[in-house]
């Protein structure tokens, strides 16, 4: 049996190590293998780590200490170049660093990562590597291991290339859109050319999806690609926890703390992530002490964390969008500026965020959040006026106005109640006479599917953002995937054969907003490119291509074991757990 | 006893039996929306990756090739890999992790129900009408019109939160974790994935402490509504039994009440209550998915729901037809069970 540090535990009356079996089994045996985080910890830490070893259920230690971190799924590899989902991250940010890191706590601020110096000139991107930093296996971090990781994601032509059925959609997002080619010829420095210029691709760099893997371990996994997809059941990174097993059975990953990790941190022995896949019985979970940091909570857990003595709810503004996105390809109604905006007044906003979010939103105005350069400020939200509405739609002459509103079914983060949320804008549209048929899928996937096919004549959706860059929602999401020059001055849309970007749901096109956000990708300079994005937010928000519903803010739930303080919920990038100390 | 005859016809009948789910299986999945390709790759994949791995998975050929090539994988147990849920690992490897899981609290589950249920109905029955048979009675239709959503909950509010003898969720202790193989006269051996078997095949007598505790709950969720069925069908069988006259003959003799009831009475009222075991186990497997949720343990059946969501076809092909196989095995021990109990059924 592999037992944890808490194997021992003190006896504070006394301050002696005494050897015992705490409730639910954490239990003393001699014969047990040590962890390799304690010889790397040194035999001093030992008794600390120990004494938190079953913290989850006793009470910490301090510097020491077992984290357990509850969430809703278990994903069962952990390679970022192989996934597009938030849960596989939650745990590879924690085991693998990014040349760039996002600040923590800060709304997408950029710090240096495992490079110490960066700059990004014309198309040619320049980092300068911390030396001395070492990968959990020993050896250290080079230019080499960069450039291996970016030609792993995107390169068909590299031996140890990770498969086409392999990688994850960020490969061309990240990196292989951009990249032209990687210069690793001194042992720290790192110099990537890029086909165009290309003003987020720093930000780019500190995405989960581009975290640095060790090339010895790629050129360990061999050639064939379902080799290099094992990578990840045993992660080898230069983040602060080091992998020490995955727990499919049980649904467990378990890391332990990297004695050499180069930056702040690791305060905790050790992080267990758990799945409890019902928000009551995780937030259970957190108030009896067994978890000691859970997210993802919905309302009801949200009341019963908060109603409890022994943990508390940290909330933070995400970085996040949702939306009601009009299919202008589909529905020529749509076409019309005065339809849509008509369509956003006779809906009660405030009261989906107010009661169906139960205010864990703030109203959006805008595709662009809060945090991210370019939210233009001196836009409002459309009024709650149903008269208003109805005389725009007499004067559009669109009074006899029918559509399908396409909905997903499970809550996502910007969303928590899809049904009901369709449900309160049929009902508030009926009343100024539009009739709106809603179709509801039960998988996301289908509705992914059926939405980026452009079936829908409107369909509800949602955005979390990858980088913080105001690109990365309004190219993403508003922009046809087309030159500008191959625009008409007046044209409202693009047929989504025609369209070359698949997350526009929308098809919505105007041509000064696409020449804007053009320019706003190969813009460096911040001010000029806030200007840029001021400008384009401004266009989004009168032309309307979206009814914009909401900024949804994020939840914890935070055991009262953990240093509060010491716990920072990030709206992009962490989380960051180094950081965490137990009470 | 059951002869290799009587079994060898029911093992045949397992085959069409198969290939109808696999069929209806295959064809449901391919009727629904959602392309695979976009699963694999998310909603951040640009159009054109998605057509690539789309021809690379194959999903281009007519529905006949992939059919044809799915019944030959099935055939030999091969369902490819998981596209979502457990991507890119096999689902045969997915299926022998999860399964014991979901096995190991139906079994505890069965278990409680069965040694709560049968004496429930049989003292129900011999105390007709009595106090004790309104109270069982009241008690079993309470355990069947209770939801698993309700009272899970409510266990963990109460042996949990109040009363802190039980933990809240999952299988074992958060920071226990068991090795990989245990050891027999120097043998490295496979465990068997059921925590509280391996627990004790480990000689980890702590550890199988805190797997019981943790399986306590669960196992007693699934095992009040087994229970209740169970009560209820042992308390009419053996009513009815009862009144035969075989019954009345053995009194007649001059045997006890108490002996004929238990020698002549229970045996024969046994047979209707293994029909309802039988079907029930099959039912309980997937009724675990409910429990696995509320306490936070990932078998097949949090799995297979988790799957159908994110439409992971190959996932979803080879749980449907792993539960296939087990329910018509767990039958066929119910048939044989019968032939052991009334050697007439063979025939």
């Amino acid at each position: 049996m592999r037992l944890l540090p808490s194997i021992v535990f003190l006896t504070p009356s006394t301050g002696t190590l005494k050897f015992g079996f705490p409730p639910y089994g954490c239990m003393a045996d001699d014969s047990v293998s040590r962890r390799s985080f304690l010889k790397a910890a040194g035999a001093a830490t030992v008794a600390a780590t120990s004494t938190a070893g079953c913290t989850g259920l006793t009470g910490g230690g301090g510097g020491g200490g077992t984290l357990v971190y509850s969430r809703g799924d278990h994903p069962t590899n952990y390679d970022p170049q192989q996934t597009t989902s938030g849960e596989v991250a939650k745990v590879t940010n924690q085991i693998f660093d990014t040349l760039i890191d996002f600040k923590p706590g800060s709304g997408g601020e950029l710090t240096d990562g495992l490079a110490e110096e960066w700059e990004l000139n014309g198309t040619t991107a320049t980092l300068t590597l911390k030396e001395g930093i070492e990968f959990h296996n020993g050896e250290e971090l080079t230019a080499s291991d960069v450039k291996a990781t970016i030609n792993r994601f995107i390169d068909d032509g590299y031996e140890y290339f990770l498969g086409t059925e392999n990688r994850s959609g960020y490969s061309s997002v990240t990196f292989g859109d951009w990249v032209d080619s990687i210069d690793a010829s001194e042992d720290y420095e790192v110099t990537i050319q890029l086909t165009q210029q290309y003003a987020p691709f720093l930000r780019n760099l500190a995405m989960f999806a581009a975290a640095i893997l060790s090339q010895s371990q790629i050129e360990e996994q061999g050639s064939n690609p379902d080799d290099q997809a094992a990578l990840g059941t045993d992660p080898i990174g230069t983040g602060p926890f080091q992998f020490e097993q995955l727990d499919n059975e049980n649904q467990r990953v378990q890391l332990s703390s990297y004695g050499n990790f180069w930056g702040d941190g690791p305060n905790v022995g050790e992080v267990i992530f758990k799945t409890i896949g019902s928000n009551q019985t995780r937030a259970q979970d957190l108030i009896n002490g067994d978890t000691q940091i859970t997210d993802n909570l919905d309302a009801q857990s949200i009341q019963q964390v908060d109603n409890s003595d022994s943990a508390s709810v940290v909330q933070k503004n995400g970085i996040n969008v949702g939306y009601m996105a009009f299919n202008h390809a589909r529905k020529e109604e749509f076409r019309d500026p005065r339809v849509k905006r008509a369509i956003t007044m006779a809906v009660n906003r405030s009261a989906i965020v107010d009661d169906i979010y139960q205010g864990f939103a703030a109203e959006a105005d805008q595709p662009l959040p809060p945090d991210v350069l370019g939210h233009n400020d001196d836009l409002e939200p459309y009024p709650h006026d149903p008269d208003q509405a109805e005389s725009l739609l007499e004067e559009a002459g669109a009074t006899d106005l029918t559509f399908e509103l396409a909905t997903f079914s499970n809550p996502r983060g910007y969303n928590p109640s899809p049904i009901q949320t369709a449900n309160q804008i049929a009902s508030d549209l009926d009343k100024i006479g539009v009739d709106v048929e809603i179709n509801q899928f039960s998988t996301f996937s289908s509705y992914i599917d059926y939405t980026y096919g452009g079936q829908h004549d409107a369909c509800l959706l949602g955005w979390y953002t990858d980088n913080a860059d105001p690109d990365n929602f309004l190219y993403v999401l508003l922009h046809p995937g087309v030159e500008a020059s191959s625009l008409s001055d007046d044209q409202r849309y693009i047929s989504f054969e025609e369209k070359g970007n698949a997350s526009n749901v929308a098809a919505w096109v105007n041509k000064d907003y696409v020449e804007l956000v053009d320019e706003g990708q190969t813009t460096y300079e911040e001010g000029s490119r806030e200007e840029i994005y001021l400008e384009a937010s401004q266009i989004a928000h009168d032309d309307a291509p979206w009814m914009f519903i909401d900024y949804a803010e994020l939840i914890r739930g935070v055991h009262e074991s953990v240093n509060v303080d010491t716990y920072t919920v990030s709206s992009v990038g962490g989380p960051y757990l180094e950081l965490v100390e137990m009470n | 006893m059951a002869s290799k005859r009587f079994i060898l016809k029911r093992l045949l009948l397992l085959v069409p039996v198969l290939f109808g789910v696999a069929t209806f299986v295959f064809v449901i999945l391919h009727l629904a929306s959602g392309d695979p390709a976009r699963v694999i790759l998310g909603q951040r994949a640009p159009q054109e990756q998605v057509i690539a791995l789309r021809q690379e998975l194959g999903l281009n050929d007519p529905l006949y090739v992939q059919y044809g090539r799915f019944l030959l994988d099935a055939a030999q147990f091969d369902f490819g890999e998981s596209y979502k849920i457990a991507q890119g690992d096999s689902v045969r490897s997915v299926l022998a992790d999860k399964i014991p899981v979901t096995l190991e609290l139906a079994l505890y589950g069965q278990v409680i129900g069965i040694l709560l249920g049968i004496p429930l109905g049989v003292i129900s029955a011999v105390k007709q009408d009595t106090l004790t048979d309104h109270v069982g009675r009241v008690g079993a239709l309470s355990g069947i019109s209770i939801p698993i959503y309700w009272s899970g909950p409510m266990l963990i509010l109460l042996f949990s939160t109040y009363l802190s003898i039980f933990p809240a969720s999952g299988r074992i202790g958060s920071t226990i974790f068991l090795d990989s193989h245990w050891t027999l006269l120097g043998m490295q051996l496979p465990l068997t994935g059921m925590v509280t078997v391996d627990t004790l095949l480990l000689g980890e007598p702590a550890a199988w402490v805190s797997a019981v505790t943790h399986l306590f709950l669960p196992a007693m969720t699934i095992g009040i509504y087994s229970m209740a069925l169970i009560s209820r069908m042992m308390r009419s069988s053996m009513l009815e039994v009862v009144r035969q006259d075989y019954m009345r003959t053995a009194r007649a003799k001059g045997q006890g009440s108490k002996i004929t009831i238990m020698k002549h009475g229970f045996r024969n009222a046994l047979i209707p209550v293994i029909t309802v075991i039988g079907i029930q186990f099959g039912g309980l497997l997937g009724g675990a998915v409910l429990t696995e949720t509320v306490f936070g343990i990932g078998g097949i059946g949090t799995m297979l729901v988790a799957a159908i969501g994110a439409n992971d076809y190959p996932l979803v092909q080879g749980t449907v037809l792993s539960f296939a196989l087990l329910f018509t095995l767990v039958n066929l021990v119910v048939d044989i069970t019968y032939s052991y109990l009334d050697p007439r059924i063979q025939q």
